[in-house]
Formats: structure tokens, C-alpha cells, sequence
């Protein structure tokens, strides 16, 4: 439909024009930082971690994170819904090739370890619950890619799910008793992998939690019936 | 006792419910309900402080904004949280294939409504709507069917898509001020951002909002989706949902856009939505159809009044949100087992009199008919409308009117054509779920003197921006 | 302000905006649903670009703590922010993935002009499920 794809055409430019011109006024490099900071400067004592991005997601903006993590559960138990009166005979799938098999069996180790240290160093290094949990969560799925037929359980899959997606909760929840809600925890010295209170539970927790839901999600969506 | 709660809680049910539900089915399905009556009693105890104290304003975690979030606890939120959850429960949708997920989906719904309209932060504003736009988008999938399907893809790419833009109006308030915080926002905006620039933000914004906001051009997601959701989901979105992603924008309205043209916009933008909707629901044979395109009317009302952003406008609009609450989700309930098309319904009152009744009371309350409480909401819209100076808003209560006489003339007719000539079958219809909400009604009229000065008292008591936030100081941080 | 910060802007902002135009023009003129979602993948990605690019500081270090003194940093907080908006794209895509499976069931097709004239002429969707190798 040519007449629509030019339509579109214009209506981007002028957007683009828009954009462009609006974007100008603002400047580059030389970011106000009312907000940026009061972080930078007071993050190492009220909080502890040395990734200070870290201290950001799971401090300054805990809230965002959990209503974050409230997303992807949401958007597993809506797609669970959606795909899970699917019959399950899916698994008419044929398993995969040497390559792929062999890979799977031999990366599984190396993507946990990979992935228990991302989560776990999340407040030293760059890193975190979600891309550590991802990690974890690929490490399940590939074994599936190889052997579409064995499935993911998902009984422990909603589990993990379901008690440290509380867990984060139920820590933030703690923080009410203290400073208020999602109050970040101290303890430990700065740079040690045993640093910034609370941080590093969290991230396990979030990495769990994520890990668990991505694969269950992944999982569910492989063996959809295919016909 | 922190605002937080009302987030909290709904939101640790919806995590702990599917393992709930394996353990034990009959608790799940208890649960529930009984979490939105704590919701619903955590939201009296907070009212009682805020009427009593004003606005309580939380630093989340002890963190000072605007390096943490801050939330605002005033009446005007704390009244829509209250109103999200009563609402959850008396239409807590049962049925579909997979009762347990939509339960934790509502969940889910009401804990992101209500956060919605507490926070006093930007960006987690956004994150909330996001979290109440996947479980509006899960909870009209309920049942499954390829139809649903569609329509919440369709609904999906629209709203994700706003939501990207708005995001993109986010980065651009953000690289201007530094700061997420609503009322900081409000200060530094006026020196830090051009007409331009704030104008282009203001729009990206309303694209996100607009979407669940049934506003134009963005609302053609809500015919196919009222059609396909069941009754009682239609009825959540319709009549809550929609409200909030509204009281969203009079929050940007009354901080950071104020003083701007931001409110013209608004005013251009429901003006249009009004007509739009209003015509088309006048066309419309298919009875969901025709609610839908009413919803839509009715929403761009309630944009109008919060484009008089003074609290006589807020005032109307929450009268107008709170009538179209207890109408609307009422009507979808009710004619879930009417037929589908307008010519069907002839002589339906032969075989469901309660159910017509019950059709011509709502209709005319709609419509706005003394003296029922619809009535009294367009009045308060028209005097806000022309209190207010100027052209334009003369031109919108102008069209307020033309609006009243054009639902009168769909609403009207069939409601007449229920009660004449003989039916084709006999229909076995219930009032169902709406009872509470027609008793409500009933209740509002009787009452109407007390609700319009609570309605007046919850207006003003909305912080303007100076007030929002007593701890950030008048002067500026200097910079690191 | 120097006019390399002058380049580096326009090269981020412009990238970011080059991105969501084209993420948006894939969303307006293409039929087939994987790649509508992969429009609304590009439109993300080009506002998560903007958002990052609004922190950034010239010579400045990443935000995270070593021995020694603390250099100059860039802004954290966008970081944050597209970390979360990053997440939240995920999630919705993962939602919208099942949602065209499950039109792919019902509908026997991915194209949204063939979805469209079969709604039409079954608006219920819950008519025969058309088993059929999509085009």
C-alpha cells in the first residue's frame, strides 16, 4: 500500500523534524544532576555499594525495581494464561543435532556459575539480579532447545517464583520498621563481596526470581502446539 | 502507617497466590477477596489521617528525594484507591478458564491503580502504569479466545508504543532538570525548559496516558476490546482504569505543566475525544459497541474538567469519574446476557422488567437528568467550564451541551424501545453485580448535599506545587 | 561547551531518534506481526538510547566505586532508569509473543491483513480453529 507507506513517510519526517529541533535546545555533556549528585556524593555512606548504579536500582529507586519485577511476573502469569489451556502435544518435536546437545550439556555449568556471579557481585561490578537471572534462565532453556520433548517443570519454577518474588517484598516490608518502606539495610565494609547490608539479598532474591520466571515463560512458549 | 502499604499488600497476595492455589484451592479462592477488604480498610485508616493532617508526603526507604521517590498520600489519590478497590471487589471477575491467574492479575491491578495514584515521581509513575496496563492487558485475555487475543494485541501495541513515547518525554524532562520529582519538577521546570520543548513533553506524555485514557486519536483499541473482555473486566477498565490514567495526567497538570499551554492541549484533545465518541456511540447497532464509544465520551468529559485545572474543575471531574464508576461498569454487567444488536432488544422489558428498569434509571442518569447524580455532575462541569475566562472554554461547555442532546437522542430511543412491541425471545436477564452499583446510585442521589461537599472539600485539598514536598528547599542544590 | 560534547550529542541524540523513527515506520507499514513487534523493539531501544545519552559527562568515569578517590562520574540515574525500561520491554514482549501464538491458533496466520478479514467475518474467535501452515 504505497499510499500509506508515504503517509507514514511524512508524518516520521515531520516527528523527526520535531524531535530534532526540540533535542537541540537541550544540551550534551553537562547533565543538570540534581538528582545524579546528592547520589555520587552520599551513596558510599548511606548505602555502601560500590556500583553505584546498583545502589540506585535497589536504594534510591527500590520502588521502581519492584514494581519491575512486578512486571515480568505479571507478564509470565499473562502469558501463562493466554498460551496455558494449550494441549501439550508439543512434544512431537524432534530433538536437536550432536552440536547443539553437546553444547547444551557442557555450557549448563559454565552459564550457572556465570550467572550466580553476576547476580551475586552486582553491587561491586556491573551486573545485577536481572542480567545474572537471565543468564540463569538461559542455562535452563538451552538443555530444552536440545530436548524439547523433557519440558520445565513448572511447579518449581512457580515456586521460586512466587517466594522470592515475597522475599524481595518481604524485605523491603522490613524496611518499615526502620526508615521506611524499602529502606536499604548497612553492614559490611565498601568493595567487599560482603558489603551494602541488604543489597546483595535483594539481587539474589531478584536474580531467582527473574531466572525462575524467564524460563518457566521460555519453556511454556517452546512447547506451544505448533500446527 | 505508610502509603506503601497500599501497594504492598495487593501485590504480595498476587506473588503468594498461585502457590496458594496449589496448596490449597479453597484458600485461593477466599484470599482474594479478603486482601481487598484489608485494602479497603488500610485506604479508610489513611483517609482519616489525611483529612485530619493533609497530604501525607513519604520519602520511600528514608531517602530524601530527589535522589529517592517520593510518594503524596492526599485525599484525591487515597479517594480513587479506595474507589479501585471497592470496585475489584464487586466485580471480582470468577469465571474464565483460569479463575486463579485473573484473581492475582486483579490483584495485581488494583496494587499498580493505587500506587498510580499516590506516587509523586515521574519515572515511577511510569513503571506503574506500565505494571497496570500488562494486567489490564492479561485480564481481558481471561477467557481465552482468539477474538480477546486480538483485541488486547491491538490495545497492546497501541499502549506500548505511547509508552515508549512517553518515556521519550521523560528523557526530555529529565536532561532538561535533572530530577524526577514531581514537585522539584514544578519548580525548575519554568526556568529550565522553553515553551517548545515543554510543549513537545507535555505531548509525548499524553500518547502514554492518552492511550489507557481512551483520549483521541488514540483510543481506537476500545470498541474491539470492550466487545471481546468479559463484562466484569470491561466494566474495571472502563470504569476505573481509564480514571486513573487521567488523575495521571491532572498530577502533570497541577506541577510540572502548570502555567503552561499543556492545559490547551488538554482541552484540544478532549474536546475532539468528546465528539468522537459521543457521534460514534450515536451510529453504533452493536449495544457493547455503543457503551464503549460512551465511555469514551464520558472520559473526555471528565479531560475537560482537568483542563480547568482549579479545583472547581477537579471537583467536576471527579464528579463526572466517580458517576461514570458506578454507571458504566453497572451497564456492561447488566447486559451481558441481552442481545447483541440495538433492534434485538425490542420489548425486552416483557421478560427482564428489573433489568430495563434498572437500564432507564442508569441511561438517564447518563444522560443527565435531574435529579440524579449525572445531572448534578455535567453542572458542575458547565459552571467550572464558564467560570473559567476565555473563548475556548465557553466553546467546550457550548459543546457540552450539544453532547447532552446527542446521548439523548441514543440512549433515549432505546430506552423507550425496550418497553414497546413483542420480542423475538424472551429474555432471562439479571441486574447481577450491578445491584451494588445502582444502590450506590440511589444513594448519591439522596446524598447528593454531603457528596458535593466532600467532592469540593477533596478538590482543594490537592497540594498545589510549592506544598507538595515541604523538605526540598526553595533554593537550588548547587552542583557537584 | 566544547564542539566535540556538540558532535558526540548529535551523534547519540540522533541515533536515538533515528531508531524510533524507523522502529515506528516498521510499526505503521508492516504486515506481518513478528516484525510489527520488532518495530516496537527498535522504537524502545531508540528512547532507551536518549535516555542514557542524557547522563553522560566528558571525560567523566563509570559510576562505580574503586580504591582511591572517586574520579568525576557520569549520571547514574538514567543508567537505572533504562535498566528498568529495558525490563519492562522484555516482559511486554514476552506478553505480546504469546498473544500472536495464540492468534496464530485461532487465526492460522500471522498477517495482520488475513487476521483482520477473519475476525471480520467470525468476530467471536471462538469459531473452528483453522489448523493451517502460516504463509
Amino acid at each position: 500500500m504505497r499510499g500509506r507507506d508515504l503517509a507514514a513517510l511524512l508524518f516520521l519526517a515531520g516527528l523527526g523534524a520535531l524531535l530534532a529541533s526540540v533535542m537541540a535546545e537541550l544540551g550534551f555533556g553537562n547533565p543538570p544532576l540534581r538528582a545524579g549528585g546528592p547520589i555520587l556524593e552520599q551513596s558510599p555512606s548511606q548505602v555502601g555499594a560500590a556500583n553505584i548504579v546498583t545502589s540506585v536500582v535497589l536504594a534510591y529507586r527500590g520502588m521502581d525495581t519492584l514494581v519491575e519485577l512486578t512486571i515480568l511476573f505479571t507478564a509470565a502469569t499473562a502469558a501463562g494464561m493466554v498460551l496455558g489451556q494449550g494441549t501439550r502435544a508439543g512434544r512431537s518435536q524432534s530433538p536437536a543435532g550432536f552440536i547443539l546437545s553437546t553444547a547444551a550439556d557442557a555450557l549448563f555449568p559454565f552459564l550457572l556459575v556465570l550467572g550466580a556471579y553476576i547476580i551475586l557481585h552486582g553491587h561491586l561490578t556491573p551486573g545485577g539480579g536481572f542480567q545474572g537471572g537471565t543468564i540463569l534462565a538461559v542455562a535452563f532453556f538451552l538443555p530444552l532447545l536440545a530436548q524439547p520433548n523433557a519440558g520445565i517443570d513448572e511447579r518449581i519454577t512457580t515456586w521460586v517464583e512466587g517466594s522470592a518474588g515475597a522475599a524481595f517484598l518481604l524485605i523491603a516490608l522490613a524496611g518499615l520498621a526502620g526508615d521506611g518502606f524499602m529502606a536499604p539495610f548497612p553492614g559490611g565494609e565498601l568493595g567487599e563481596l560482603l558489603s551494602a547490608g541488604s543489597l546483595p539479598v535483594l539481587y539474589l532474591a531478584l536474580g531467582l526470581k527473574v531466572g525462575a520466571e524467564l524460563a518457566g515463560l521460555m519453556g511454556r512458549l517452546l512447547t506451544e502446539d505448533e500446527a | 502507617m505508610s502509603p506503601a502499604l497500599l501497594l504492598a499488600v495487593p501485590v504480595l497476595g498476587a506473588f503468594v497466590l498461585p502457590s496458594l492455589h496449589r496448596a490449597s484451592p479453597f484458600a485461593s479462592r477466599v484470599a482474594g477477596p479478603l486482601i481487598l477488604v484489608v485494602q479497603v480498610a488500610l485506604v479508610a485508616a489513611l483517609w482519616q489521617q489525611a483529612v485530619v493532617h493533609g497530604p501525607l508526603v513519604i520519602e520511600l526507604g528514608g531517602l530524601p528525594a530527589p535522589m529517592g521517590i517520593a510518594w503524596q498520600a492526599d485525599q484525591l489519590g487515597l479517594l480513587w484507591c479506595g474507589a479501585l478497590a471497592l470496585l475489584a471487589l464487586v466485580l471480582w471477575p470468577r469465571e474464565g478458564h483460569d479463575p486463579n491467574r485473573a484473581a492475582t492479575l486483579t490483584l495485581l491491578l488494583v496494587g499498580a491503580g493505587s500506587g498510580l495514584a499516590l506516587s509523586a515521581d515521574l519515572f515511577n509513575l511510569f513503571v506503574l502504569y506500565e505494571l497496570t496496563a500488562l494486567a489490564s492487558f492479561g485480564l481481558v485475555v481471561s477467557q481465552g479466545t482468539g477474538a480477546q487475543a486480538a483485541a488486547t494485541l491491538r490495545f497492546l501495541l497501541l499502549g506500548a508504543t505511547g509508552s515508549a513515547l512517553a518515556l521519550l518525554g521523560i528523557a526530555l524532562i529529565y536532561a532538561a532538570t535533572g530530577t524526577l520529582n514531581l514537585a522539584q519538577l514544578a519548580q525548575v521546570t519554568p526556568g529550565a525548559m522553553s515553551d517548545p520543548l515543554v510543549l513537545t513533553a507535555f505531548a509525548l506524555l499524553l500518547a502514554g496516558l492518552g492511550v489507557k485514557a481512551e483520549l483521541f486519536p488514540l483510543n481506537t483499541w476500545v470498541p474491539e476490546v470492550y466487545g471481546a473482555a468479559s463484562p466484569r473486566v470491561a466494566g474495571l477498565l472502563a470504569g476505573a482504569v481509564s480514571k486513573l490514567a487521567l488523575l495521571v495526567v491532572l498530577r502533570l497538570l497541577t506541577t510540572i505543566f502548570a502555567d503552561t499551554g499543556a492545559a490547551m492541549v488538554l482541552l484540544g484533545v478532549a474536546a475532539v475525544t468528546v465528539l468522537a465518541g459521543e457521534l460514534a456511540a450515536y451510529r453504533a447497532q452493536d449495544l457493547r459497541r455503543m457503551l464503549a464509544y460512551s465511555s469514551i465520551g464520558q472520559l473526555g468529559l471528565m479531560a475537560l474538567a482537568f483542563s480547568v485545572s482549579n479545583p472547581t474543575g477537579i471537583a467536576a471531574g471527579l464528579a463526572l469519574g466517580l458517576h461514570h464508576l458506578l454507571v458504566k461498569p453497572a451497564l456492561f454487567v447488566m447486559i451481558a446476557d441481552w442481545p447483541r444488536r440495538r433492534p434485538q432488544t425490542r420489548g425486552l422489558a416483557a421478560g427482564a422488567p428489573w433489568s430495563a428498569a434498572a437500564f432507564v434509571l442508569l441511561a438517564l442518569s447518563l444522560v443527565g437528568v435531574p435529579p440524579l447524580p449525572g445531572f448534578w455532575a455535567k453542572l458542575v462541569l458547565l459552571q467550572a467550564l464558564l467560570g473559567t475566562g476565555g473563548g475556548p472554554y465557553a466553546a467546550a461547555a457550548a459543546l457540552v451541551l450539544v453532547i447532552t442532546v446527542v446521548e439523548a437522542g441514543y440512549l433515549i430511543p432505546l430506552a423507550r424501545q425496550l418497553y414497546s412491541g413483542e420480542p423475538a425471545v424472551r429474555v432471562r436477564a439479571r441486574i447481577g453485580r450491578g445491584v451494588p452499583l445502582i444502590l450506590a446510585l440511589l444513594l448519591a442521589v439522596v446524598l447528593i448535599g454531603p457528596v458535593a461537599q466532600r467532592l469540593d472539600q477533596v478538590a482543594s485539598s490537592v497540594p498545589g506545587p510549592a506544598t507538595a514536598l515541604p523538605r526540598l528547599s526553595a533554593s537550588e542544590p548547587g552542583q557537584p | 561547551m566544547t564542539s566535540h560534547s556538540d558532535l558526540l550529542g548529535i551523534m547519540f541524540y540522533g541515533a536515538a531518534v533515528a531508531l524510533l523513527l524507523i522502529g515506528l515506520y516498521t510499526m505503521l507499514t508492516r504486515r506481518h506481526l513478528i516484525r510489527v513487534l520488532l518495530g516496537l523493539t527498535l522504537v524502545e531501544a531508540g528512547v532507551n538510547l536518549a535516555l542514557v545519552a542524557a547522563g553522560f559527562r566528558p571525560e567523566a568515569a563509570a559510576p562505580i566505586l574503586g580504591p582511591g578517590a572517586a574520579p568525576a562520574m557520569v549520571d547514574p540515574v538514567p543508567q537505572a532508569l533504562i535498566l528498568t525500561a529495558i525490563v519492562i520491554g522484555v516482559g511486554i514482549l514476552a506478553f505480546a509473543l504469546s498473544l500472536v501464538v495464540r492468534i496464530h491458533r485461532t487465526y492460522g496466520s500471522v498477517d495482520l491483513q488475513v487476521i483482520g478479514e477473519r475476525l471480520a467475518s467470525d468476530p467471536d474467535g471462538t469459531g473452528s480453529e483453522i489448523r493451517r501452515r502460516a504463509p
